[in-house]
């Protein structure tokens, strides 16, 4: 298991910058593509990619400065401000829950932890809607959330698998 | 492939055939119910029978920022039929009829949701 590697300041920093206007492009591009199924909160999440692998090459907690600047930047280039609490409280349990895959699982289960984080992710969203909304209501959506995180988290587990093996020389010195 | 992932590969697929069963026997049953509430920023804003419908209308929900909602009701149904949102994802869920789930405008804090009408008393406020 690789866990989080002393690396020099200006190192880290430009693997963070990098990856951080990344996912920024991946959440901007993915903005623009409509979703076939009209349930709130279903997306493809493309972004999540780059915070799987962030959570494995860089460490869990240079992941969480990542995902919170890419959330943060996205809420403000989408102008949808309100997006931000939903983004933020499934972001944060995604990485809660990454957190703890990470030291259950290894480099080579990334294709796993992405759909079971994609899930908490889902959870975390409703449950932001729910307190928002003041209704529990918005719960009756998650049976749909569930199986839509799975797909759309496998997915981008295995896009994020795939990058893992091909960077994996580069990220090392 | 380890013990480990075995195990949280199939707690995964468990939570998935789970509630894929429940989303199935959603829309193999009846779904009930005839009151509409509509909510905005978790306030009850309107209560509608909507068995005693007799004509269609429409009216609109204002909130902050010139968010709008405009909630349109028909005998038996409602929606979202436009709103300032950017995805429309309340909009294209279109009409619903029975309790299954209900119509959510996440950016403006709208719910429009359908609960059963039996026991209802006329006196309920709107």
């Amino acid at each position: 298991m690789r866990t989080q590697r002393p690396a020099d300041g200006a190192r880290r920093i430009t693997q963070m910058a990098l990856l951080t206007a990344i996912a920024l492009t991946i959440f901007m591009a993915e903005a623009q593509i409509p979703v076939p199924i009209p349930i709130p909160g279903i997306k493809l999440g493309l972004a999540n990619i780059v915070t799987v692998y962030a959570v494995f090459a860089l460490g869990p907690g240079d992941a969480l400065l990542i995902l919170v600047a890419r959330v943060f930047l996205g809420a403000v280039f989408s102008g949808q401000m309100m997006t931000l609490f939903y983004s933020l409280g499934g972001g944060l349990l995604c990485w809660l829950v990454l957190l703890l895959l990470s030291r259950l699982l290894t480099w080579k289960q990334i294709w796993l932890c992405s759909p079971i984080s994609a899930v908490f992710h889902n959870l975390g969203q409703l449950l932001v809607a729910a307190a928002l909304l003041g209704s529990w209501t918005v719960l009756a959506y998650l049976p749909y959330l569930v199986v839509a995180g799975a797909a759309s988290g496998l997915f981008t587990g295995l896009c994020a698998q795939l990058l893992a093996g091909r960077l994996k020389g580069l990220g090392r010195r | 492939m380890n013990k480990r992932t075995a195990l949280l590969a199939a707690l995964l697929a468990g939570a998935v055939l789970l509630c894929a069963g429940v989303i199935w026997r959603q829309h193999s049953g009846p779904g009930g119910g005839v009151l509409a509430r509509v909510y905005q920023r978790g306030e009850l804003m309107e209560e509608i029978r909507l068995d005693r419908v007799q004509e269609p209308y429409s009216f609109p929900l204002t909130g902050e920022g010139g968010a709008e909602n405009v909630v349109e009701v028909e005998p038996g149904r409602i929606r979202i039929v436009s709103a300032t949102c950017p995805d429309q994802v309340c909009v294209r869920q279109g009409w619903i009829s029975d309790s299954t789930v209900p119509v959510v405008c996440l950016p403006n804090q709208v719910i429009v949701e359908i609960v059963g009408g039996e026991g209802f008393a006329d006196t309920a406020a709107g």
